[in-house]
């Protein structure tokens, strides 16, 4: 996606996506390095900085094998002079937790904004961690937006603050933030800077952390968190507005719900906007609470600001009433919304909240869970894996991980028996090769997944002889986050050529010694080489890799359409269907429906011509209405994002 | 005048693009607009819901029972989120039903979720939007003709002109001219309604 509209004219007001508008604040504060690991809901970012680099020459602008990575780059960049940008999703931060702890202690000489995008309610992730934490954790300052219309401002400032003191920022967005579009006034491009390069100036104190310099470093941390807080305090990102003698206390997003909320309901209250609640300003906090006997604190994610909030009257002695995530009246998890935020507030005021009662439609809907979109590579790799694992009479266990290829864990594929985290595929089959008896496991990867966090895992395996097949399902881009490249294709991030790191090769350096490729779009194919890569397992004890490559289908018609290559269409000949649900229930193809005979019928906008049917039905009832071009069957196995 | 419009259907189908052409044609019209989307891994065929809020609003959500009009582009999908709907709110639908792709799962008919959502005292219109933009040429401007419609019976009012969104489908959509076409056979199907 190629969001223009991050190149707005100064002075003018366009619609926007919140990560677009972080993108743009950081363009005008200069940022001259940005890189990132894509996770839902932070990837625009990069892509919009990407856009514009290409316009303008600037930023720099990569696209990391993970977020570990990422944060180390941009942190060198950083120590080389210039403002640097590292992007990522709230899990990221796990990943890239190392060096961030390191960066608070050197600091930087120039700024330094780490951008988490956290993911209240789950929508793309595993877990609903809230990494406010880690600033309090790692002593870096926390900046969150209120929202899509103070994104731009809030990343301005986020690097002010941090060029001021030396010192990094954690900009924390939230989906609701990231994910929702609005109207933003632009102001200038900072052109020269984004463009402009640094020096490294050697500071060997500063920026060796042996124990003798960390110890210093400690205690001047300390002294900039103290000093950083004060200033805080008397922050543009944080404001009071209204009175009364309750106080919605809205951090980040909060604020907005407290101030639409308030109205709905027709409450007096006093409302502060806090876009920096770590560390808590408490001066600020302070003025705010005067003559105030209750507070509701609205914030996304866990009660951070409560908590600390809660500490600090303790210690000034100070006796008020604080409700919000700690007591229930904002339920624990999830996210807010006005529903939530009108009924806690109606509790707290007693003024009814009279929202209108919504219809009751009396119809059995069945659920929609996502699914492999029609075309996938993966739809003719996972029936080939169960047909082989079901014939070799091995127990298995599908160590899955995380990408389109969960889909996988849903019916009727089945083949992801635990998703924990990237990478954790062949992390746990380790452990699991040696004591889960009578038992081989298969873990199933991504390409982009492999690169992130496999390849540590599987060079472990050749070492420590750790049996188990690992299956690399090479679609030739990360396609779960919005098809960006990774190091296994020859693009980068500005869709530039780049040299492209051959996986094959890659494998059978670290030393493993059964690895074979296969193409995804055929089913037997795949039951062949996975049969023989178990036999290898079983025979030889050690591990096996089998790469599937079939490109994403997305990607493919995307370059089809770019290229004026059509893609065919297939349909059922009714005389040769014989109802037997297979392509429906078995093969699940979401362009293949039952009419009411149960006959198969394929929805010609739904189809995206990979001609895998045609293997399924066993009696040959799937033709395409016009003939695959060789083009389009090459592209079907190459096409790259770019 | 607030305006709270939900729009749902299926992964893939255009929704996102709709939303944009509705915040553009706001933004034409100098209105405030909010637009809450969904991406990441239910634009992978599952149910995605979008809100578009317009007037002077702050928060990016639609709370339950606020909702004034839902554009639905698939059925058991508008069904889902009738709940963000008020009593007597308005829903335009495309007629296109896709059962989930789940093995031996029941999905209901059409004439079901159409007759259920009246019966829940819902005003609705509908439109074979997809049959009628393949004769233009492309299914996948299904949107905008479902956009012309919506907008022909009157139901944008407040939100954007005719002419505002035209202008925002050229502004979103790059290659336009089909989608444009398929948004004035919307509003030609809705004078006929
Ligand atoms: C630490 C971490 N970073 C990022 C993500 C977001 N994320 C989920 S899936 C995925 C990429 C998957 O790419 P790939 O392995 O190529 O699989 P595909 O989606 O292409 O099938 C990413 C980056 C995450 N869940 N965890
Ligand atoms: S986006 Fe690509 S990889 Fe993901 S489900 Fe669709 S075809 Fe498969």
């Amino acid at each position: 996606m190629p969001h223009r509209e991050v190149l707005a004219e100064p002075g003018t007001r366009v619609v926007m996506l919140g990560n677009v508008a972080i993108a743009r604040g950081a363009l005008e504060a200069g940022v001259a390095y940005a890189s990132g690991y894509p996770g839902t809901p932070s990837s625009e970012i990069l892509e919009a900085l990407s856009e514009a680099s290409k316009k303008l020459g600037g930023p720099h602008v990569e696209w990391s094998i993970n977020e570990k990575v990422a944060l180390e780059s941009a942190y060198g960049a950083s120590l080389s002079g210039v403002p640097a940008m590292a992007t990522m999703k709230h899990v990221g931060v796990n990943v890239a937790a190392d060096p961030l702890f390191s960066l608070a202690y050197t600091g930087t000489p120039s700024a330094m904004v780490v951008v988490s995008a956290d993911d209240p309610g789950m929508w793309s992730s595993q877990n609903e961690q809230d990494n406010r934490w880690y600033g309090v954790h790692a002593y870096i300052p926390v900046v969150e937006p209120s929202g899509v219309q103070s994104a731009r401002e809030a990343v301005i400032e986020a690097f002010n603050i941090s060029r001021r003191h030396g010192h990094p920022i954690i900009l924390r967005t939230t989906t609701r933030t990231s994910h929702t579009r609005g109207i933003v006034e632009v102001g200038q491009i900072n052109v020269e800077a984004v463009r402009g390069k640094g020096k490294f100036r050697r500071n060997i104190e500063r920026y060796t952390l042996v124990p003798s310099h960390a110890r210093r470093l400690r205690i001047e941390l300390l002294d900039r968190w103290e000093r950083i807080e004060e200033e805080l305090s008397r922050s543009s990102l944080n404001s009071v507005e209204g009175d009364g003698e309750l106080l919605i206390l809205g951090v980040g997003l909060g604020y907005r719900y407290a101030r639409e909320a308030a109205r709905l309901l027709g409450v007096e209250a006093r409302i502060a906007k806090l876009q920096t609640p770590v560390p808590l300003p408490r001066t600020f906090i302070h003025k705010a609470l005067e003559g105030i006997d209750r507070v509701l604190v609205l914030e996304e994610g866990d009660p951070v600001v409560e908590q600390m909030l809660k500490a600090f009257l303790h210690d000034e002695g100070v006796r008020v009433e604080v409700h919000g995530r700690e007591d229930g009246y904002i339920q624990r998890w999830g996210e807010l919304g006005l529903d939530n935020v009108v009924e806690a507030l109606s509790k707290l005021t007693g003024v009814e909240a009279g929202l209108p009662k919504p219809p009751r439609v009396e119809a059995s809907l069945p659920p929609r869970p996502p699914a492999l979109c029609p075309g996938c590579p993966y739809r003719g790799v996972y029936p080939g894996l169960r047909r082989a694992v079901r014939s070799s009479r091995v127990e298995v266990v599908y160590s899955g991980d995380i990408g389109c290829y969960s889909l996988g864990v849903l019916p009727p594929f089945r083949v992801q028996d635990t998703i924990v985290e990237m990478g954790g595929s062949i992390g746990l089959a380790n452990g699991m090769a040696r004591v889960a008896e009578g038992q081989v496991p298969i873990a199933v990867i991504g390409d982009s997944t492999f690169f992130h966090s496999g390849i540590t895992g599987l060079i472990n395996a050749v070492h420590n002889r750790n049996p188990m097949l690992v299956i690399i399902l090479d679609n030739r881009t990360t396609a779960m986050t919005g098809h960006q490249p990774h190091p296994g294709v020859p693009v980068d991030a500005r869709g530039g050529e780049a040299p492209q790191v051959d996986i094959e090769a890659l494998v059978r350096a670290i030393g493993v010694e059964h690895v074979e490729t296969v193409d995804a779009f055929t089913i037997r194919g795949v039951e062949r080489a996975v049969r023989r890569a178990m036999d290898y397992v079983r025979r030889e004890g050690k591990p096996a890799v089998l790469i599937a490559r079939g490109s994403c289908i997305l990607v493919a018609l995307s370059q089809a359409r770019r290229l004026g290559v059509g893609y065919p269409v297939y349909r059922v000949n009714p005389d040769k269907c014989m109802a037997c649900t297979v392509c429906y229930t078995a093969f699940n193809c979401p362009a293949i429906f039952s009419l009411e005979d149960g006959k198969a019928k394929i929805n010609p906008v739904l189809c995206t011509g990979c001609g895998v049917c045609v293997e399924v039905c066993p009696f040959n009832a799937f033709e395409p209405v016009e003939e695959p071009s060789e083009e389009w069957i090459l592209l079907m196995r190459t096409a790259t994002p770019g | 005048m607030d305006r709270n419009i939900v729009i749902a259907g299926v992964g893939g189908q255009g929704i996102i693009t709709t939303a944009k052409i509705l915040a553009e044609a706001a933004l034409i019209e100098g209105r405030n607009v909010l637009v809450a989307e969904t991406h990441g891994l239910s634009q992978r065929g599952g149910s995605v819901v979008v809100h578009v809020r317009v007037g002077d609003v702050e928060a990016p959500l639609i709370p339950p029972g606020m909702g004034d009009l839902l554009i639905g582009l698939e059925a058991i999908e508008a069904a889902r989120y009738a709940s963000l709907l008020a009593p007597g709110a308005s829903v335009v639908m495309n007629e296109d039903l896709q059962p989930p792709p789940l093995p031996r799962v029941k999905a209901p008919s059409l004439g079901d979720v159409l007759g259920s959502l009246k019966a829940a005292g819902l005003r609705v219109y509908s439109v074979n939007a997809v049959e009628e933009a393949l004769k233009l040429g492309d299914a996948r401007s299904a949107n905008t003709l479902l956009l012309g419609y919506t907008a022909g019976l009157g139901l944008l009012e407040g939100v954007a002109r005719p002419g505002g969104l035209e202008e925002a489908i050229a502004r979103v959509i790059r290659r336009s001219r089909t989608a444009v076409e398929a948004y004035r056979r919307g509003l030609e199907l809705a004078s006929v309604h």
